[in-house]
């Protein structure tokens, strides 16, 4: 296999950076390389300031919704109330694990992370709420989490700022919808994990009905870098509405599946092909996700498109949670609807009509066209399902399938009707 | 096929099932501690219900309804609701599960690269050999190790990338006990990204908590790419 | 705290200007401008909207996906689409996913014609269906509970029912299992859902999937009638919409009444209408011949009974049970003492209480509005247990707590329901609610020492009783007077327990000394809410049914009466030679079961107006007339709270029985007095003409919703009391003996004759036997219930 071309992706790496480093999840190798001087350095100066500067450095949320997390924490209310800060360590958008090596590698910066945060929101209690499957990257930030209490990062009176802060690496139990963050809130207060009506909004009515800020792994290990920088010098990085590093796992038909960090910006060629090596010899590029398998599909036609949030809305898709699945042309498109309609139904938690029954009927349709049973029109009424199901659910669970689904139907009908034809004749003829 | 319990109704001859009174409901002491500790840790004592869910399953084998019932005695909820917890998550056992899980991952990024056969041999070998009712294969969704993909969690170790050939060895490791696939764990995985490391490290040390999971020297490189060629 | 005032706003929906209170959410205010929002699982009962169903989605300018109506509040301006392309196709498709599972057997379904599934999908679906899938299809119907079906096929997961037992009744008992399209409904590993308040969620069903088992397939809605009343089951008084067909009640629905029942019945309520329709309902009069209670004819029944009144003349003495009208009390009231010249009668269980205490208690100002213990910042639960005395209570106790973040405080002698809700629980000895309420008293008034004493004779921790006042008070346990908040509002929830036994004036009096102290008569939303121990136990004591008081709690004529005790002493010792028992039944229901024995047995005439042959009436009766159940019954009653409320006739009397005003005042001609009633309203006017403060009230104006007396100017001619004064007399406190025992005990909620004669609810009643209640139940109905009995 060869190594990747130099220069491809920038090469200003944060999150990354040595993060194969032996030790570097023990405090004293994290603190040797600098660790917590940002935090530090943020205790420091008032909470406003701190705010102030994840504002300028308009980072946006790595989970998937990319919401700009210094207007998230400037939502909470202020005032003395019972505050509280969610890291959303669930990462369980198919595709992704750029926060599994972070909080295996390094879990002292997103413990950094999170008591910057919490200090610029006034939150005095805090979780990560890891889904279960990380037993091994919760046993890590458990770890972690004893050596920054015994060095007084972690706890009463943080280095004397007199921020105090509880933090609890809580586990789930395996549930995809516990990702989403009303979802995890239930979770997290001991419920099943259904998704809350929105509005109210958990900034001001989350965890415990307490005003509380959620944000993902990576954007609350991107923390520190920021206060490091400063958020003018961090806005710099990446493109106007997209700054910064982000790390994207990139799997499926590569060569070199892995996570990445590139800045904003770079063309997803560059990402797909310079660095993860592309599809293997002989092969092309059929498909691609672009932000975990809730987004669209784009097309090897889509692969210049350069990889940030707003290049990919505008092309009908999303960043997501940045990461990248490459489908090559040895797959069938129907496959790979398949298996995407099937894991949503069976993560939809039931509680809104459209999501529940859409998912299990899209399945149950998909399975009729693998099987030969179908028409063209059940292409229509496919489609036009889809479309039921997007913007009419409680959450985002339903449109995650129906949006990549109605994007498959959309570009590779041809394909479906082909399968149609084909798997039709077949069964005739035995 | 009715999808579980739709078909069962209410036995009529049992009473209903309200708060466990605790001088008729016996809780292991061990399992006791460990609940009321974690609901020491949450302001408000029904956040302990999964890790004390996980605790009476790692007990109990599942959650079975006398491992809710003890549950349901220590944080005086009623049974009903921790059974609604966890028929809600993935990882709580509802129904008799062996000792041993092996969650295979067959979400798309490992299908794409042969999760489905790998899944339906190791469902298929476990259950001939001895002691298959103690291994509860099962196909899961996406484990977050698309790196590693095809790849498997044993008993929370995660392996890959795993190939049909893999399988016995697999499986004879859980039988045994021991560590599983020591050189295809993902604890010892360098990351992708060749510019991320400024320099050549060592291997990495083992981890704490890794347990099973602590690399082994000989294994510290990254494994290869995965052969493509295995697809339907 | 304040309840909200909410303020009318102009918002615009589908192109029409309509005025809605604001933040009411869309789809109650489009009903102001006639505009129907379909809707499954939003029902406002249940708490916060959790917008599940879809069904509500509604267009609104300025946001661009659709939002639920159920869920957003209007506001000032606001433009509203519910008919706009968009909107049709959202509400058809939902209704298609609705739909795909679902059996689409209403043929067969116990819900067709009045079925929200039905309604919305001719209303707003396509109706076509493009899933061609084979549907899912279950075994059904499956037992839930002994009175409760579920199929599961046509649940549409609304989430309601496992709202209600999760939030409202809070037995969390009936959860989802599973999640996505495989979720269900359904309890911990098959046991039954029983619980006081199960049967709500038959009726919170919006399609055919929890019916009620004693209901299916008796009826379709062309079939049936839907009739009014109130329940007088217990002194909680929901109002009910009964269901009839061909004379029977085949069903009780609730009918919503925020100020009494906030739309909520429990099972007993529910069920136990079959006991009206029974072989052991008793139909005809009967006249003790040879020992054998014979059936007679009402002539010869009112003979007899005229015979043996009148023998025993000033020595005739009647119990009047809480099931009883005000019109039947004031009647048999005014026969006793116009004409028999005996002022022995009474309507409380346990002890008289000196006039005055009757009238401080009572006086309008301290009163608590039902809906007072939801808004109140703080609830005391005195010395009764809601659950069993008065269910509903239980629920919006719950309520306020739960939604309104009321601070709860419980103080009983018995372990409480209501314990796991309460900020605190506090336990004294059985007996002892008049020593506890005057530890609190003096608690609260700062009287350190003396509090500490008397929590010491309750048996109860002076701590506990200082943190109890902290509670009330809004302040420190260290110094409980300190914090006093100048309009803090709390309410009083008391048994009448407290105000019987041989402590009963010190409870009264305690009672008065703590309601003086918290300033319940003064601040709005504070009060005194008593459960009384009968159902209609306010209004008999109004109409007149006490030994020591007049009509309207005036000075009686002559010198006072007895009591129920005293009348069971007199009778067992020869004071007294007759009885009248107006819907009671002393060896069932009173304490001092072995002195009641004697007594019946020593009474020389004992004439009872009963519906059942309970031991009393089928041991001891020499005359039994037939008595009307409540939905035969035409006449009033009055809520613990004062709101009188009437009874309409919903169902026919069976066979020859009488209405209870027609008996009385054909007895009282054949014993010489002319009572002038000719029907039900005319006795309701003599009540309300008799009662001064009921002045000029009509049954009109008391409507199907009822009237608080205290809110009318009438109220002002309740006879006033000194309070602080009676508050100061401190009588020295029994130490209990096995009297004060029986005061503390509760009765079960299911020890009643009409759950024991209820096929559906007989399982419950703790005086049937496992093995019993099987037998009498037949055999698909099970006996492990046996152990829910309380």
């Amino acid at each position: 296999m060869a190594a990747p071309p130099a220069g491809v992706g920038g090469n200003l790496i944060l999150l990354l950076a040595d993060i194969d480093e032996p030790g570097l999840f023990t405090r004293e190798v994290y603190e040797r390389r600098g660790g917590y001087e940002s935090l530090r350095k943020a205790l420091a100066s008032t909470p406003e300031e701190v705010l102030a500067q994840l504002e300028a450095s308009n980072l946006r949320g790595r989970g998937g919704a990319g919401f700009a997390m210094g207007k998230k924490v400037s939502f909470l209310p202020k005032g003395s109330m019972d505050k509280y800060l969610v890291c959303n360590a669930d990462e369980s958008e198919p595709g992704t694990f750029k926060d599994r090596e972070l909080m295996q590698k390094n879990p002292h910066m997103l413990l950094e992370g999170i008591v910057i945060a919490s200090y610029a929101a006034g939150a005095e209690r805090a979780f990560i709420y890891i889904r279960g499957e990380y037993a091994l990257q919760a046993d890590v930030l458990d770890a972690a989490l004893v050596e920054a209490r015994a060095a007084g990062y972690v706890g009463a009176d943080i280095l004397g700022s007199g921020h105090t802060l509880s933090l609890i690496v809580h586990r789930g139990a395996g549930a995809y919808i516990c990702g989403e963050e009303t979802g995890l809130l239930d979770s997290l207060e001991g419920k099943r994990g259904n998704p809350r009506l929105k509005p109210p909004f958990p900034a001001n009515q989350g965890l415990y009905q307490g005003p509380t800020l959620i944000n993902n792994v990576e954007t609350l290990a991107t923390v520190p870098a920021i206060i490091r920088m400063g958020g003018e010098e961090y806005a710099r990085l990446g493109v106007e509405t997209s700054t910064g590093t982000k790390v994207v796992s990139v799997s499926g038909h590569v060569q070199r599946p892995g996570n990445y960090e590139v800045e904003l910006g770079t063309s997803s060629r560059e990402i797909i092909y310079g660095l993860a090596g592309g599809p293997p010899p002989e092969r092309e590029v059929k498909c691609w996700f672009p932000g975990g398998s809730s987004s669209p599909v784009l097309t090897a036609a889509e692969l210049d498109l350069p990889y940030d949030f707003d290049s990919m809305a505008k092309a009908g898709s999303m960043l997501g949670s940045g990461a990248i699945i490459v489908v090559d042309d040895s797959t069938p498109i129907l496959d790979v609807a398949l298996k995407v309609a099937k894991f949503y139904r069976h993560e939809s938690c039931g509680k809104c009509t459209p999501c529940r029954e859409g998912t299990n009927w899209t399945v149950e349709m998909l399975e009729r066209v693998e099987c030969g049973e179908a028409t063209p029109m059940d292409l229509d009424i496919m489609a036009s399902v889809q479309e039921h199901i997007i913007g009419n659910c409680l959450c985002v669970l339903g449109d995650a399938m129906a949006m990549p689904i109605g994007s498959m139907i959309a570009k590779f009908r041809t394909e479906f009707e082909q399968h149609i034809e084909q798997a039709r004749a077949r069964r005739e003829a035995a | 096929m009715s999808p579980r319990g739709w078909d069962a109704p209410s036995d009529l001859e049992k009473p209903p099932a309200e708060i466990p009174d605790p001088a008729t409901t016996p809780v292991p002491e061990q399992l006791r501690r460990e609940i009321e500790a974690h609901m020491a840790d949450y302001p408000d004592r029904h956040s302990a219900t999964l890790p004390a869910l996980a605790a009476a399953q790692l007990l109990h084998g599942w959650c079975s309804p006398e491992a809710i019932e003890q549950v349901a005695c220590v944080m005086r909820v009623t049974p009903a609701y921790l059974e609604s917890v966890a028929s809600f998550y993935d990882m709580l056992e509802t129904s008799p599960a062996g000792r041993h899980s092996i969650y295979v991952c067959t979400n798309i990024s490992c299908s794409l690269r042969g999760a489905d056969a790998l899944f339906e041999a190791t469902r298929a070998a476990a259950a001939d050999g001895v002691g298959g009712d103690q291994i509860n294969v099962r196909a899961f969704e996406c484990l977050g190790a698309c790196d590693i993909a095809p790849m498997a969690s044993v008993d929370g170790v995660y392996v890959g990338p795993l190939g049909p050939e893999d399988v016995p060895r697999l499986l004879q490791d859980v039988r045994a006990g021991g560590t599983v696939l020591p050189h295809k764990q993902l604890a010892r995985l360098r990351v992708a990204d060749p510019r991320a490391n400024s320099r050549e490290f060592p291997e990495h040390p083992p981890l704490p908590g890794a347990g099973a999971g602590a690399p082994t020297s000989e294994q510290s490189r990254r494994p290869s790419a995965p052969g493509v060629g295995d697809r339907r | 705290m304040p309840r909200p005032q909410p303020k009318t706003i102009t918002f615009s929906i589908d192109g029409r200007e309509v005025h809605a209170p604001e933040s009411s959410m869309l789809v109650d205010a489009a009903k102001h401008g006639d505009v129907e929002i379909p809707v499954f699982c939003y029902e406002p009962k249940l708490g916060q909207p959790v917008g599940a169903c879809r069904m509500c989605l509604v267009e609104i300018e300025g946001i661009p996906k659709l939002q639920t109506g159920c869920s957003t509040p209007v506001r000032d301006g606001m433009v509203v689409y519910t008919q706009s392309e968009r909107v049709k196709t959202a509400q058809r498709s939902v209704v298609e996913f609705l739909l795909i599972n679902h059996p689409l057997d209403c043929p067969v379904c116990d819900k067709g014609g009045e079925c929200p599934l039905q309604d919305i999908t001719f209303g707003w679906g396509a109706g076509i269906s493009r899933f061609i899938e084979p549907k899912r299809h279950f075994v059904k119907p499956l037992e839930l509970s002994p009175t409760i079906a579920i199929d599961r096929e046509r649940c549409i997961l609304c989430y309601r029912c496992v709202r209600f037992s999760q939030e409202v009744a809070e037995d969390y008992q009936l959860v989802l299992l599973e999640r996505g399209a495989h979720s269900y409904v359904a309890t911990f590993d098959g046991h039954p859902y029983v619980a006081p308040f199960s049967g709500n969620i038959v009726e919170l069903c919006p399609v055919g999937a929890l019916t009620s088992r004693p209901y299916r397939f008796r009826a379709r809605p062309w079939d049936i009638e839907s009739a009014g009343s109130v329940c007088t089951l217990c002194p909680s008084q929901c109002n009910v919409a009964l269901t009839v067909r061909d004379e029977q009640a085949l069903r009780v629905l609730a009918r919503e009444n925020v100020e009494v029942d906030d739309g909520w019945l429990c099972d007993k309520g529910r069920f136990a209408y079959q006991s009206f329709h029974v072989d052991q309902r008793i139909t005809e009069p009967l006249l003790r011949d040879g020992g054998v209670l014979r059936p007679v004819s009402w002539e010869r029944a009112l003979q007899s009974a005229a015979a043996g009144l009148a023998r025993a003349g000033a020595a005739t003495a009647a119990i009047v049970g809480g099931q009883s009208s005000n019109e039947e009390g004031l009647l048999l009231s005014r026969l006793l003492r116009e004409r028999l010249g005996s002022p022995h009668l009474d309507s409380r269980r346990g002890g008289a209480l000196p006039l005055e205490l009757h009238r401080a208690l009572g006086a309008p100002a301290l009163q608590a509005r039902t809906s007072d213990l939801e808004f109140a910042h703080a609830v005391l639960v005195l010395d009764t247990e809601p659950v069993n005395d008065s269910p509903i209570f239980d629920l919006r106790v719950r309520k306020g707590v739960r939604r309104h973040g009321c601070k709860l405080a419980v103080a009983t002698p018995q372990v409480s329901s209501l314990d796991a809700n309460a900020a605190l629980s506090i336990r004294y000895a059985p007996g002892a609610g008049a020593a506890f309420a005057s530890a609190l008293a003096a608690a609260l008034a700062g009287e350190g020492s003396h509090c500490e004493e008397l929590a010491r004779a309750a048996g109860a921790e002076p701590e506990d009783v200082r943190a109890l006042a902290a509670l009330l008070h809004g302040g420190q346990a260290s110094d409980p007077a300190a914090g006093q908040a100048s309009e803090r509002e709390v309410v009083v929830l008391w048994g009448e327990r407290l105000s019987s036994g041989p402590n009963a004036e010190r409870g009264a009096r305690a009672l008065l000394g703590l309601a003086g102290t918290l300033r319940l008569a003064e601040i709005d939303g504070a009060g005194l809410l008593e459960v009384p121990s009968g159902t209609n136990g306010r209004g008999l004591r109004e109409a007149g049914v006490l030994p020591n008081a007049g009509v309207g709690l005036s000075e009686p004529a002559g010198a006072a009466g007895r009591d129920t005790r005293g009348i069971a002493q007199g009778l067992a010792d020869g004071q007294l030679s007759a009885l009248y028992l107006l819907h009671g039944d002393p060896l069932g229901e009173l304490p001092d079961r072995e002195l009641w024995q004697r007594a019946l047995a020593a009474a020389g005439t004992v004439v009872a107006h009963a519906a059942f042959l309970t031991e009393s009436v089928r041991e001891h009766a020499d005359v039994v007339f037939p008595a009307e159940a409540y939905p035969e019954k035409e006449g009033t009653i009055v809520h613990p709270d004062g709101r009188l409320q009437r009874l309409r006739p919903a169902i026919a009397r069976p066979g020859e029985v009488r209405a209870g005003w027609q008996v009385i005042g054909e007895l009282a001609l054949r014993l010489g007095l002319d009572l002038d009633v000719l029907s039900g309203p005319m006795a309701s006017q003599q009540l309300f003409s008799a009662v001064p403060f009921y002045a000029g009230i009509t049954l009109e104006e008391i409507g199907g919703r009822g009237l608080r007396w205290q809110e009318r100017t009438a109220a002002a001619a309740f006879p006033g009391a000194d309070a602080a004064a009676l508050a100061e007399g401190e009588p020295p406190i029994a130490p209990p003996g096995p009297h004060t025992v029986e005061v503390g005990a509760y009765r079960s909620l299911w020890d009643a004759p009409e759950v024991l004669f209820s096929p559906a609810l007989r399982f419950l009643h703790p005086g049937t036997s496992c093995d019993e209640a099987a037998a009498l139940a037949g055999p698909e109905r099970g006996a492990g219930l046996g152990a829910l009995r309380s």
